[in-house]
């Protein structure tokens, strides 16, 4: 089996242009993998005849780009024209959409390779990718652990280097999360970069797409490609930056702040050592390390629910059986039609997040819960924005924990929100933040540390990030399927 | 009857006439194909994400001006949440808590008296789909989910039935002259809902309110809230008390039936749509909408009086809305408006009815009209001319002076020729010269008619006049 996928975006383009391979060699290395490791579960829909049919059509192009012929994955609420987009519900089994996503024509445009949608939690609710219809995905470091979620079957994909490069979507957490479980890339860009018409709405004001990788640079590479303002979507933003353009610059003398509550005692021990050692890396070069307070971080997720679930339940109102998705058979009427089908075509989390926001919006709790939240958020998002008054980062653990086994905290709900306790303060301030493997723990699972910037400054969190991932040189590549990858 | 009081507030709804949807790119338009005019936003695709139409907010602006309204510069949209089949996101995207216009009025004359019928707000949102029920299948057409609305709704201070008739008659008025809508009730671009309620004294609470859904013409607002009146009343009489309904006007029977009762509170589970940022409106924008707008009917009246326009005329002219924009494009003409307007009103009126034409479908150009109106005004032709010649005149390119002389129109103006005929006429009725002499004008009109007869209507009216006064005068 050729390996040139295995190879960076830079070798990879070297022999495109020098015609040594072709993007139909590149598709078939990565169908070819992608049944190799069938057990992970990654995909809920493939594409191989588009796939391929787009790599032939490349071949009359010119080479303009690194992402030029590369392979990627979308996670399967990110609607793509013509391929079943089923945000891993039954409610959308067998929906084919009838347009593409903004993200989805700007990866076409920049030349890349649809293979397939990923696997998720149902509706991106969740943080394990075990509320799929489609069965959970498992982790590619250790088949018995959760990939994390929303988007564990992007974070899978990548780091069991089926695809070099995957879409995810971030509402509270579900790219950097298992990003950190699974040891790869992944960037939840600033409320507006990335226009999210096409996103099957979970949470409106918190949600936005992002670029999960195997390193840093080929993470601002996506980035370069998917960002910008669009006539779709009203809180996009245009903004025009080369994202790779601190990579690899110097960071002697950054100041970098680290809140209170990142290294609290819910963060497990194993994490924290890692994180210190990065502070002690970061010292070093002369960085500044201060800790801070952000008022109401400790708030964030009680928060987050009220705001996140009550957009859901609004958003996912939609799905009625009238006009597209999964419609309950020979109702007795129009009511009938709408509790069987909404009964029948949601999983249990997904009824659970609508019945609790319809709640939370309903006669008086609106005032009581929702506008006080939004108000609270306000204030955390200045808390937040002061801290960038003096200081150039905030970093910490990405999780409080690695991954876990499958089947764990499945029952209690609570306790699964917990897992976002550090990822759901920056959706709430709407910051850009990454997901960087710093190691491992003692029975080998990657361990990731959050690096978080002021809105818009995407920038900086590369350049540190580059630093970092230098200086670790990390072998991130799971030994996988009995094929070693030395 | 008199025994209560009634006190009826309405809420209007209004398609605002913009080239496209309020959230989407899909043409605004009526009566095309069903489903011919939507898209993947309007049929509430997933994934899909509402934009905004500026076109929407200005035209809201100029309503909010024209009815009187102030206008709020900072506005946020509402997800109204209920579950219905003709609302494809199942919720409705509307101004919730920050209506664009607030505090208004709209004045009507009844009894010769002015009222101000007050306005408590004006907000945008979305229409719904149009459904239709063809036995045990429902169809939906997705033409109209989107189409731009504006609801207007009035304080609880109307009075009567014909205060209401009044207030609707004159908000069309208003929104068609500005170009904000249609208002072809008709075909749906205005709908009207009544809330009706009756108490004994002034002094007491409101009683139970019902509310009258989706009225199809004013006439029939102004007999649905007479026969709730009734309705109520009557259940009063008795006793009774009764629920909050919803009901709505048949017109078949003529009478309102009931729909439904209302149940405890309508949970819309309101928030703000996180899709659409806030709407912040300037000072600037303000003005560029409101220097758009074209005159208004008030305004419009006001000129013509001065323009020495009868108050009859004046008022039939404003309700042509075609009628009176051609008027207006001789305001800085030295035209007679009075002499205009009762051509008009007249012989162009009834030309263009008969042929179903507008004005600006014929071969009336500024010049041609100037002309007519420049003749008729100094007796050159009669009234008879004028019916004789009209038709001709208003369907081809030919010169007032071209048809006198083709149709032979020999206006007769040679004194020494009428001086014979006018004292033709005295000789033969010496009855009607003792009249005039004692007194009595109306003698008068009646030898000019002799005369005009005489010369089978080709004489020259003002010079007959003259040289009849002259004589009688004698």
């Amino acid at each position: 089996m050729s390996k040139y996928l295995d190879l960076s975006l830079i070798e990879i383009n070297e022999l495109l242009k020098s015609k040594k391979i072709t993007p139909t060699d590149l598709v078939l290395e990565c169908f070819e993998k992608i049944e190799k490791n069938k057990d992970l579960n990654c995909f809920i829909t493939l594409d191989k005849e588009g796939a391929l049919e787009k790599a032939k059509s490349l071949e009359d192009k010119e080479i303009k780009s690194l992402t030029y012929g590369i392979p990627i994955a979308i996670k399967d609420n990110i609607v793509t024209k013509n391929i079943k987009t089923t945000a891993a519900s039954k409610m959308l089994e067998n929906f084919i959409p009838i347009y593409d996503a903004d993200v989805v024509k700007k990866i076409n445009d920049a030349d890349m390779i649809i293979i397939g949608k990923t696997n998720m939690d149902e509706f991106a609710m969740g943080s394990s990718t075990q509320t799929s219809f489609f069965g959970n995905t498992k982790n590619p470091w250790n088949k018995s652990l959760v990939p994390g979620g929303s988007s564990g079957g992007s974070a899978a994909a990548v780091s069991a280097r089926l695809t070099p490069i995957a879409l995810g979507s971030d509402t509270g957490g579900s790219i950097r999360q298992p990003s950190s479980f699974c040891g790869i890339v992944g960037l939840k860009p600033t409320y507006g970069r990335v226009s999210r018409y096409g996103l099957i709405a979970f949470a409106s004001s918190l949600d936005q797409i992002g670029p999960m990788t195997r390193n840093v640079y080929e993470n601002a590479l996506v980035l370069n490609a998917i960002c910008g303002k669009s006539s779709n979507d009203l809180t996009s933003y245009e903004t025009n930056e080369d994202f790779t353009r601190l990579i690899g610059k110097d960071i002697e003398g950054m100041k970098i702040a680290i809140p209170k509550f990142y290294m609290s005692d819910a963060i497990d021990k194993e994490i924290k050592d890692k994180l210190n050692n990065i502070i002690d890396l970061l010292k070093s070069k002369n960085c500044t390390i201060d800790y801070v307070d952000i008022k109401y971080i400790d708030k964030a997720v009680p928060l987050y629910q009220i705001i996140a679930m009550g957009e859901a339940s609004s958003n996912l109102a939609r799905f009625d059986g009238i006009r597209y998705g999964y419609s309950y058979e020979n109702p007795k009427d129009i009511r009938d039609l709408y509790f069987k089908t909404r009964r029948f075509g949601f999983g249990n989390e997904v009824k659970r997040r609508i019945m609790i926001g319809s709640y939370l919006l309903s006669g008086k709790n609106a005032t009581t819960y929702y506008n006080k939240a939004m108000a609270i958020r306000d204030d955390m998002r200045n808390s937040f924005l002061k801290v960038y008054q003096d200081y150039d980062l905030i970093i910490g653990p990405t999780a409080t924990t690695k991954a876990y086994p499958l089947g764990q905290d499945l029952d209690d709900a609570v306790k699964a929100f917990m897992d976002d306790i550090l990822t759901i303060p920056v959706n709430m301030a709407g910051l850009p933040a990454m997901s960087l493997p710093i190691g491992f723990s003692t029975d080998h699972l990657p361990i990731g540390m959050q690096i978080i910037a002021a809105p818009f400054k995407e920038a900086k969190i590369y350049q540190l990030a580059s630093f970092i991932e230098k200086e670790l040189n990390l072998d991130l590549c799971p030994k996988l399927g009995g094929e070693s990858n030395e | 009857m008199s025994k209560y009081i009634p006190t009826i507030g309405i809420e209007v709804h209004v398609e605002l006439k913009t080239k496209t949807k309020i959230f989407s790119s899909s043409k605004n338009g009526y009566g095309s194909m069903a489903n011919s005019l939507t898209n993947v936003v309007d049929l509430g695709y997933p994934g899909t994400l509402p934009t905004l139409n500026e076109e929407v907010i200005n035209t809201a602006i100029k309503a909010a001006h024209v009815l009187n309204c102030k206008i709020r510069k900072k506005q946020h949209f509402d997800r109204k949440n209920y579950f219905y089949p003709d609302n494809p996101k199942n919720y409705q995207i509307t101004e919730a808590r920050t209506p664009i216009g607030y505090d208004g009025y709209v004045e009507i004359e009844i009894n010769n008296e002015k009222k101000k019928i007050e306005i408590e707000e004006i907000h945008i949102e979305e229409d719904t789909c149009k459904s239709a029920h063809r036995g045990k299948v429902s169809l939906l057409d997705f033409n109209r989910a989107g189409v731009p609305l504006i609801e207007i709704v009035s304080k609880a201070c109307i009075e009567t039935n014909e205060e209401a008739k009044l207030y609707l008659e004159k908000l069309r008025q208003l929104l068609f002259y500005s170009d904000i809508s249609d208002c072809k009730m008709e075909e749906g671009s205005m709908r009207c809902d009544a809330n009706v309620s009756l108490r004994k004294n002034i002094a007491d609470p409101l009683g139970t309110k019902c509310e009258i859904k989706n009225i199809g013409s004013i006439s029939n607002v102004g007999i649905a809230i007479s026969k709730e009146i009734e309705r109520q009343a009557k259940l009063l009489d008795q006793g009774e008390s009764f629920q909050e309904q919803t009901r709505r006007f048949d017109d078949k029977l003529n009478d309102t039936i009931l729909m439904r009762v209302k149940e405890t509170g309508n949970d819309y589970r309101y928030f703000p749509e996180p899709d659409i940022p806030y709407v912040i409106i300037t000072d600037e924008r303000i003005e560029k909408a409101i220097s758009s707008l074209p005159m208004l009917p008030d305004q419009r009246k006001e000129l013509y009086l001065s323009r020495g326009v009868s108050e009859v005329n004046a008022t039939k002219i404003i309700a042509n809305r075609n009628l009176s924009d051609y008027l207006n494009e001789f305001l800085d003409t030295n035209l007679n408006f009075q002499v205009a307007t009762n051509l008009l009103l007249g012989d162009i009126s009834g030309y263009l009815n008969r042929q179903e034409k507008e004005i600006n479908q014929t071969e009336l150009t500024k010049e041609k009209f100037i002309e007519l109106v420049k003749k008729v005004e100094e007796n050159t032709l009669t009234s008879k001319n004028v019916k004789d010649i009209l038709d001709e005149y208003l369907e081809t390119s030919q010169t007032l002076d071209e048809l006198i002389q083709k149709n032979g129109i020999s206006n007769i103006t040679d004194e020494s020729l009428l001086t014979e005929v006018v004292d033709k006429i005295i000789l033969e009725n010496p009855d009607s010269v003792k009249d005039y002499q004692a007194g009595k004008e109306r003698a008068i009109k009646f030898l000019m008619g002799q005369i005009m007869k005489e010369t089978k209507g080709s004489a020259n009216p003002k010079l007959v006049n003259e040289i009849l006064i002259s004589k009688l005068n004698k």
